[in-house]
């Protein structure tokens, strides 16, 4: 008995001889013997719910507790407290469910800033410290800023509208496969605008340096193309952009024309 | 049907969320469908400002992993949440109107779109509902918070775990969106921790919550484990959120977060291990001749695309696949893996609580197998077809970086088309069955719960009154 009643006084925090005196209350109070009491408690079982005939395994005994409809474990415990009176003396019983409710609640409170704790590293050291770090690097270096026009600017907003950013990515990496994309961008600081244009998937090639090469480099055959893709590719679908007005065009071609200058 | 206006508690108010979800995940599915249409067809069908691939695949985001993971994250915290804590909900008035709040406001944003400018992100959150979306979902876990403390129970359900981490992690990628970038990494650091969060760990989190009440309550199991069982939770929740860095391998992020999101990638594997063995031994346990087998068979589909997913999010950290899968429908290919695994479970947890809410039993006649048969096909070729885009076109990118003249565009693209072109318009069809699945599935809830035989237990109520 001794070995069980020290591993309960483990599980639960509390001294040998509390949990003693506990268990024999608990085990007059019930009719049950001491040793099914301290089997109840080191399962973690409702303590009103342990009986002499209902033993089984551990997991299984924690199972069935788990699935009662409507548990209310404290007012089950104040019921048997009530119960013990007679048999036990009422203050030291009584301090003793208040210990243990006490270390149920400590528990419930230890998951829930524990979980709180996982949440909240994540976002501040993987996410926000990060960052912090990155912005940090781009203040040391120089001419980390990026000029655009203004006709260029609207035209990175009609990009970003239009989702062109869903297949085409902005980003070079520092891999073999990118090499022909141009250089590997640094971490300037952007305009909103042009931030969201950079993008996570390329089902489309990256248009990086969109300006530099042939021929998307030229106006008219952009333009041809944005509205009419079949016109001069019949092998690649591209989404055709002929709703746009005359203006809204020429914004967005000329966005596309800079890419080759703001992506250095 | 009785439906109130008015939930009095959480049976009413999952009832709703019950009938919304195959609404929202039809309307999704039917998006996606037009979305991969307007990609490979684009040339044959008319193009304008509402109908065009870029303004879908925004709309799709919105409904996909905006509105159906809202109703799906309400529809579990409704109904499980005090399952799981054995208790009624504490300020249930509260949580009904900030579930209620979160899924109207997810709505709103995708309505949103319609609205001349108002802007949202390519992630699908608008500027202006961001904050309120922030507010509402506070304001539920700090509800889900007291009710666990109210709870003052040493063991908690492990559902009720699961549900809590969801939570938090969905408000988290909300606080991830609404950060302002000013540099070019944080664009991708907010694409990697918001995929990462409120994909990959909040959906994760909703499937283990439900399987572990399936796998017990449904087929009178006993759970094998409970420290199994927490090592998953602990190990999703801590682990998952930083596997999505590695896909910008070589990208402008420190170089330590690649490695460790690298490291944590394959560390994945031991909570995965003690989810499969838990669920397996659990699942041997069950009462095979009271277990309904459609049920298991989905249960078993949905754990089968989910360690699926898992492993390919394991694999996909070794060094030398990352710059072929990086950046490619590979990345697609694991989100869309969560989500299958977490469409199955609700579709199993609904059909599990039409008797138990509704009172109507479900018979699993034809229309609701040809449902369920179409989706399982449907995205059994949706993930295998975006495996194979994403390791062609991540091969050919590799070989079409030393074809041709690097001043000119397209040859290498031209290569990668050639190969992987067939498999888009593969997607358009693909999308079809899902919608029309997802259709049936929607028409055999409703027809479950207007026509099915009214179950015992309801008959017995009706007697006595």
């Amino acid at each position: 008995m001794s070995d069980l009643i020290n591993k309960v006084a483990e599980l639960l925090k509390a001294p040998a001889s509390l949990v003693q005196r506990s268990a024999e209350a608990r085990a007059a109070a019930s009719g049950s013997s001491v040793d099914d009491v301290l089997n109840s408690w080191l399962g973690g079982e409702n303590i009103t719910t342990s009986t002499p005939k209902e033993e089984a395994p551990v997991e299984e005994v924690v199972e069935t507790v788990e699935e009662v409809k409507e548990e209310a474990p404290v007012e089950e415990v104040v019921e048997t407290v009530e119960e013990v009176k007679e048999e036990a003396p009422v203050e030291e019983v009584v301090e003793t469910v208040e210990e243990l409710v006490k270390i149920k609640e400590e528990r419930a409170l230890t998951f829930v800033l524990s979980v709180i704790f996982v949440g909240l590293f994540t976002y501040f050291f993987g996410f926000l410290t990060t960052g912090n770090q990155a912005t940090a690097l781009v203040e040391e270096s120089l001419n980390n800023t990026v000029e655009i026009s203004n006709e260029a600017y609207i035209g990175a907003q009609i990009y970003s509208e239009l989702n062109c950013q869903s297949c085409h990515t902005q980003n070079v990496r520092a891999l073999i496969p990118d090499t022909q994309n141009g250089k590997v961008l640094r971490n300037k600081y952007a305009s909103e605008a042009v931030l969201n244009n950079i993008g996570n998937i390329r089902l489309g090639p990256d248009l990086s340096t969109n300006a530099t090469r042939e021929p998307t480099n030229n106006k008219q055959w952009l333009t041809r193309y944005l509205n009419d893709a079949t016109s001069v590719n019949r092998e690649i679908p591209h989404p055709k952009y002929n709703f746009l007005n005359e203006q809204d065009m020429n914004y967005l071609v000329t966005y596309l024309l800079s890419l080759g200058e703001i992506n250095e | 049907m009785k439906l109130k206006i008015i939930p009095k508690s959480e049976q009413d108010l999952s009832k709703f969320f019950l009938l919304i979800f195959p609404i929202s995940l039809t309307l999704s599915l039917s998006i996606q469908f037009l979305r991969d249409a307007y990609f490979s067809f684009s040339n044959l069908l008319p193009n304008n400002q509402i109908f065009n691939y870029g303004f879908l695949d925004k709309l799709y985001n919105q409904t996909m992993f905006g509105l159906t993971i809202s109703i799906s994250l309400m529809l579990i915290f409704s109904y499980l949440f005090s399952k799981s804590i054995g208790r009624l909900l504490t300020f249930f008035p509260l949580i009904f109107l900030t579930s209620i709040g979160i899924v109207s406001i997810e709505f709103l944003d995708v309505i949103l779109n319609f609205v001349p400018n108002v802007k949202s992100n390519s992630l699908g959150n608008s500027t202006a509902l961001i904050i309120l979306k922030i507010a509402a979902l506070s304001g539920l876990f700090l509800f889900a918070s007291i009710n666990l403390l109210a709870k003052k129970e040493a063991v908690i359900f492990h559902s009720a775990q699961f549900i809590f981490g969801g939570l938090l992690y969905y408000l988290i990628s909300l606080l991830i969106v609404n950060k302002n970038q000013v540099v070019f990494s944080d664009v991708l650091l907010t694409n990697t921790f918001y995929t990462s969060t409120h994909i990959y760990v909040t959906l994760s989190l909703i499937f283990l919550a439900i399987i572990h009440f399936l796998m017990t309550k449904t087929f009178n199991s006993i759970l094998f484990s409970r420290t199994l069982a927490s090592i998953s939770f602990w190990g999703f929740l801590f682990l998952v959120p930083w596997s999505t860095a590695k896909f910008y391998y070589g990208s402008v992020l420190p170089n330590w977060l690649e490695n460790v999101s690298i490291y944590l990638s394959f560390s994945i594997l031991i909570p995965l291990l003690a989810f499969v063995v838990n669920y397996l031994k659990t699942i041997a346990t069950r009462d095979s001749e009271n277990s309904n087998e459609v049920l298991l068979k989905l249960v078993n589909f949905a754990t089968f695309i989910f360690i699926f997913t898992n492993l390919l999010n394991i694999v996909s950290g070794f060094e030398n696949l990352l710059p072929i899968l990086g950046l490619t429908n590979f990345v697609n290919l694991i989100s869309q893996g969560y989500l299958a695994s977490m469409f199955f479970a609700i579709i199993a947890l609904s059909y599990y609580l039409i008797p138990k809410l509704f009172g109507r039993e479900v018979t699993f006649k034809p229309l609701d197998n040809f449902a369920i048969s179409g989706l399982k096909i449907g995205y059994i070729l949706l993930l295998l077809n975006n495996l194979f885009i994403g390791i062609n076109s991540g091969y050919i990118w590799n070989a079409g970086a030393n074809t041709g003249n690097p001043t000119i565009y397209g040859e290498g693209f031209n290569l990668a088309w050639s190969l992987i072109g067939i498999n888009y318009s593969l997607s358009t069809f693909i999308s079809l069955i899902l919608f029309i699945s997802s259709t049936f599935f929607f028409l055999s809830l409703l027809k479950a719960i207007t026509s099915g035989n009214v179950t015992k237990v309801e008959e017995m109520v009706a007697s006595n009154e």
